[in-house]
């Protein structure tokens, strides 16, 4: 496991669980650098000035925010950092909410939290209430000079923290029109494409996905590598299928050949349930 | 509105529907820029052969892989040719219940919208919509944004189609490696039955409207008191609480707090 990134105190009413903080999470995409075609020397980001086109130093740069147009306020870094609020080295749970409430669109990042120092009892005490009691804690953490609403729950053995996006962060669906319809899907077609989703249905397990873009990224070098040449695929324009009952009864026919061979996973009928998430 | 970040073919069995995708988070943060301290003209980035010491075109730039110490190159072109289908269509391989999905997957939310009038399309993404609606079921597929591969989890949120993107899972690190308490540390069942006892006495439904975002709130004041000249001083670091010697007494304190609000 890498180091720790933060050090500090989850508490819950009187109860203090120090803790450290663990990223849960890391990007595994194939890295390129930017590089000049012509000659694979490396590309530098420079800062210019475009009244006079020549670089400026790093120490003659400073930040700002343009309060009206063409008008800007400067600030430094510390004074940026100020609106932090409180350098509070706690996580603050003051509440409990059931988490399958809660809508995947909100859950930001996942750390995993540590136990440390003499807090085992105290961790111990958390993760089985947690566990216990089907909730996840509500409070805020400041890190890099930012407060941000996170979830504590339990993760089997250990305590998972979720920084989690604002209400106010997140787009609006309904801002975005629909076209209209001529037609409305017809009751066919329903239970046909839903008799398809049933037929797709299948119990979650995520090492079922493969990130197969990776391995052809890195195919592709390989062969760049061994100097051949790289095949341009042309960009067909994505087209509706024309009829739907026809692609659903085609994708039905595919289906049943495909369903023998998927083994016990699969559930003849999926689960409905009415409860929201919000 | 917005524009789309990707367009394609969210394809369902045999049925495509032509889509366009769009972020699902607008951006509410105070947004700095870099200034030329000496009259706060903003300045700008370029791009620059650290060989030549030139200027370079963004069409003169490509991807460089160190392959043991050998660099490879790559166009932007040719990296399209990594997995050409999987750059244009979201494949739907499978519906899930949602409540099986762990959220430390989840990664960023985005909008699917029917791209194009066609009657075809938009038919198809209502049909879409009907079925997926009202269920707690969501659709799995795998495509390409940029130049990363993402699982992407697809339901009807507020009468569109809303993506999520996740990630696989060889990049969730295991939990394994975490330090956590032994078995001696294990609660005791009166200890316990008092923790979920706060627990219980502190729930409430999950409401996101009464989050605020106190951080970008008080940046903006911070820009407020600079504009009027005042000054800022950052806040001190605060002490860090020691953990309690006697749990049972913690809890018991807090339950009696709790139940006198």
């Amino acid at each position: 496991m890498p180091r720790s990134i933060w050090n500090g105190t989850v508490a819950f009413g009187l109860i203090s669980v120090p803790v450290k903080v663990f990223s849960a999470t890391e990007s595994k995409t194939v890295r390129f650098q930017e590089v000049h075609l012509e000659d694979g020397a490396r590309i530098e980001h420079r800062r210019i000035c475009p009244n006079d086109g020549k670089e400026i130093d790093y120490d003659d740069i400073v930040k700002g925010f343009e309060v009206r147009k063409g008008e800007w306020v400067e600030l430094t870094d510390e004074e940026i950092a100020a609106a932090v609020g409180s350098q509070s080295r706690v996580v603050d749970v003051d509440h409990f909410v059931p988490a399958e409430e809660i809508d995947p669109v909100y859950y930001e990042r996942t750390y995993y939290l540590g136990s440390r120092d003499d807090g085992d009892d105290a961790y111990a005490l958390l993760l089985a209430a947690l566990e216990r009691s089907g909730r996840a804690g509500v409070g805020r953490w400041v890190f890099h000079n930012r407060e941000r609403t996170v979830l504590v729950r339990a993760h089997g053995d250990v305590l998972a923290m979720h920084t989690m996006r604002f209400a106010d962060e997140l787009a609006d669906p309904g801002d975005f029109e629909l076209g209209r319809v001529n037609r409305k899907p017809t009751k066919r077609e329903i239970e046909m494409a839903s008799a398809l989703v049933d037929g797709l249905h299948t119990e979650f397990d995520p090492t079922d996905y493969k990130d197969s873009y990776r391995r052809a990224v890195l195919k592709l070098i390989e062969r760049k590598a061994g100097g051949k040449e790289i095949e341009l695929p042309e960009e067909p324009e994505p087209e509706p299928s024309a009829d739907l009952v026809a692609a659903l009864e085609a994708s039905m026919k595919g289906r049943r050949g495909k369903r023998r061979s998927a083994g016990a996973k699969r559930r003849s009928r999926s689960r409905r349930r009415s409860r929201s998430r919000s | 509105m917005a524009r789309s970040l990707w367009t394609g073919s969210l394809s369902f069995g045999l049925v495509n529907v032509p889509v366009a995708l769009y972020s699902g988070v607008v951006d509410t943060d105070l947004h700095f820029r870099q200034l030329h301290a000496k009259d706060h003209t903003p300045i700008e980035i370029h791009r620059f052969c650290s060989k030549e010491d030139a200027e370079v075109g963004f069409d003169e730039v490509g991807h460089g892989y160190d392959r043991d110490g050998k660099q490879v190159i790559l166009t932007d072109e040719e990296l399209a040719a990594a997995a050409p289908e999987k750059t244009r269509t979201i494949d739907i391989e499978a519906f899930v219940d949602l409540d099986d999905v762990d959220p430390i997957h989840y990664d960023h939310p985005y909008i699917l919208m029917p791209a194009g009038d066609a009657d075809g399309t938009q038919r198809a993404y209502r049909l879409l919509l009907e079925v997926m609606g009202g269920t707690e079921q969501a659709a799995l597929g795998r495509f390409v944004l940029r130049t990363k591969e993402y699982l992407a989890l697809i339901r009807v949120r507020d009468g569109r189609l809303t993506l999520t993107t996740m990630l696989f899972h060889d990049e969730v690190r295991p939990a394994s490696k975490v330090p956590t308490p032994g078995k001696d540390s294990k609660p005791s069942k009166k200890e316990l039955d008092r923790a979920v006892a706060v627990i219980e006495a502190l729930s409430c439904p999950w409401d996101p409207s009464r989050y605020e975002d106190q951080y970008t709130k008080r940046l903006k004041r911070v820009v407020k008191r600079k504009e009027k000249g005042q000054t800022v001083k950052p806040p001190e670091r605060e002490e860090e609480p020691s953990p309690v010697p006697d749990l049972m007494a913690a809890l018991e304190k807090t339950l009696a707090e709790v139940k006198a609000r």
